[in-house]
């Protein structure tokens, strides 16, 4: 009886979910070679003026590189805080030239070496609503509330993800995942959303491929 | 509809009309914590100047198309102040006023920060989905003797998406910090670009003696901070 329950549960959850189509592309300058001590940081690009990169992004991303635990991913605020100011948003290093060209100072240098930094992940992108229609009306009486209405929005993301190598001095590839979908909200008495997880499917979608770019045979 | 009805519909709206009412208005105290910087230390004995208005810094928005904001960037603003300066210079001394020429502080330089211009954007009203905060601050660097050696108008900039269940509250406060790192970032990397500094830091000098009682600082004109 309970299972049944269990499956009907899961079966109104994924109901209650809108679709997302996602696509990653993949550009590959070299072969990545991780040994069992080296760490890997995934950080966000905050420099636009008409965007940012979402920090739950980053560190979902992070989550999905390390989920087979084989790869040491190190946090981007805990990254940032450590080597403060060097990594703000307005002097953060903007090729692999100008990051060794801040490695040369001693106490970034011994922060690096610490991590033991083998990889740095800059991800750059965000989600924005692109389009939105229909209307919720709510109302409160006397006699109870209610919402009658329906509305959607379309939620778009495009994010890219550069690889560093710290050791050799180079990109050593980048991959860009697209992700879009549609969320819907009827409302009879009750709102019931219908949300598409585009921000978590472009996280997924990058996070996966970054793990096999990292790790091939994993 | 029965007056104990009544009563009750009444009691159950005057809070939610109360908290609408609330709602035309926001309050933040920006809090949060500093790194400690990686920054190479100067052999600079400084004094920063105890300014008030700096300390205390609120910002009160009195246009009348927004909402009233009150935004109090005061105690962090010490917080980075203290954080920045103490890892950058080899001792930080705390002054009332600025020096005369006739009563020298002993120190190298003396430090006095001050805000000019608060400005945030808030997403309702830029369509685009963060918080803005920009600060311009001045730093105005004196001699010991208390002559002016450079006025740094030094701008910072934070910005913080939105996000689902988090409070305009929370994301000002974070906007804030932001633009209070952004600071910290550039006063470590811009001082000694600044070409008044620059030239000042490669002029030959005798190293501090430190007096055994410091020299009495006369009362200044509160209107100079």
């Amino acid at each position: 009886m309970s299972r049944t329950l269990n499956g009907f549960f899961l079966l109104c959850l994924v109901a209650l979910t809108g679709c997302t189509s996602v696509t990653v592309d993949e550009f590959k300058r070299g072969n990545a070679s991780l040994d069992a001590t080296d760490s890997v940081v995934v950080l966000g690009r905050r420099h636009s003026s008409d965007y940012e990169t979402e920090p739950d992004l980053v560190e979902c991303i992070g989550k999905e590189i390390g989920s087979n635990g084989d790869i040491t991913v190190i946090g981007e605020s805990e990254f940032v805080d450590r080597l403060y100011p060097w990594f703000e948003p307005r002097i953060a290093p903007m090729s692999v030239r100008s990051l060794h060209r801040i490695a040369q100072r001693d106490d970034v240098a011994h922060v690096l070496r610490e991590y033991d930094v083998h990889y740095i992940i800059w991800v750059d992108g965000h989600t924005e609503t692109t389009s939105s229609a229909g209307s919720i009306g709510c109302s409160v009486g006397p006699g109870g509330a209610g919402c009658f209405g329906f509305g959607t929005w379309e939620k778009e993301s495009a994010y890219e993800a550069t690889i560093w190598d710290f050791d050799q001095g180079k990109v050593v590839g980048k991959i860009s995942a697209d992700a879009s979908g549609t969320s819907y909200m009827p409302a009879i008495v009750i709102p019931i959303p219908l949300i598409a997880r585009v921000q978590a499917g472009a996280c997924e979608g990058l996070g996966t491929q970054l793990r096999k770019f990292l790790k091939p045979d994993s | 509809m029965q007056p104990k009805r009544r009563l009750c519909v009444l009691r159950l709206l005057l809070p939610l009309m109360i908290s609408l009412l609330a709602a035309c208005a926001g309050k933040v105290e920006v809090q949060g914590d500093f790194p400690q910087p990686l920054v190479d230390q100067k052999n600079l004995v400084v004094g920063l100047v105890d300014n008030p208005k700096f300390y205390n810094f609120q910002y009160e928005e009195k246009s009348k198309d927004r909402l009233k904001w009150t935004i109090g960037t005061g105690g962090a603003q010490q917080k980075l102040l203290s954080t920045v300066v103490g890892a950058m210079f080899k001792q930080v001394e705390p002054l009332k006023k600025i020096p005369k020429a006739g009563s020298p502080a002993p120190v190298d330089l003396v430090l006095l920060p001050r805000v000019k211009e608060f400005q945030y954007a808030m997403p309702r009203e830029t369509k685009v989905n963060i918080f803005e905060v920009w600060i311009k601050y001045s730093i105005q660097i004196y001699d010991n003797q208390g002559a002016l050696v450079a006025d740094w108008i030094m701008p910072a900039y934070g910005k913080t998406p939105t996000a689902f269940l988090k409070s305009e509250e929370d994301a000002l406060n974070q906007a804030v910090m932001m633009a209070l790192r952004d600071a910290g970032a550039s006063f470590i990397t811009g001082f000694e670009r600044v070409p008044e500094i620059k030239a000042w830091l490669a002029l030959p000098r005798a190293p501090i003696t430190q007096p055994r009682h410091p020299a009495p600082t006369l009362p200044d004109d509160e209107e100079t901070l």
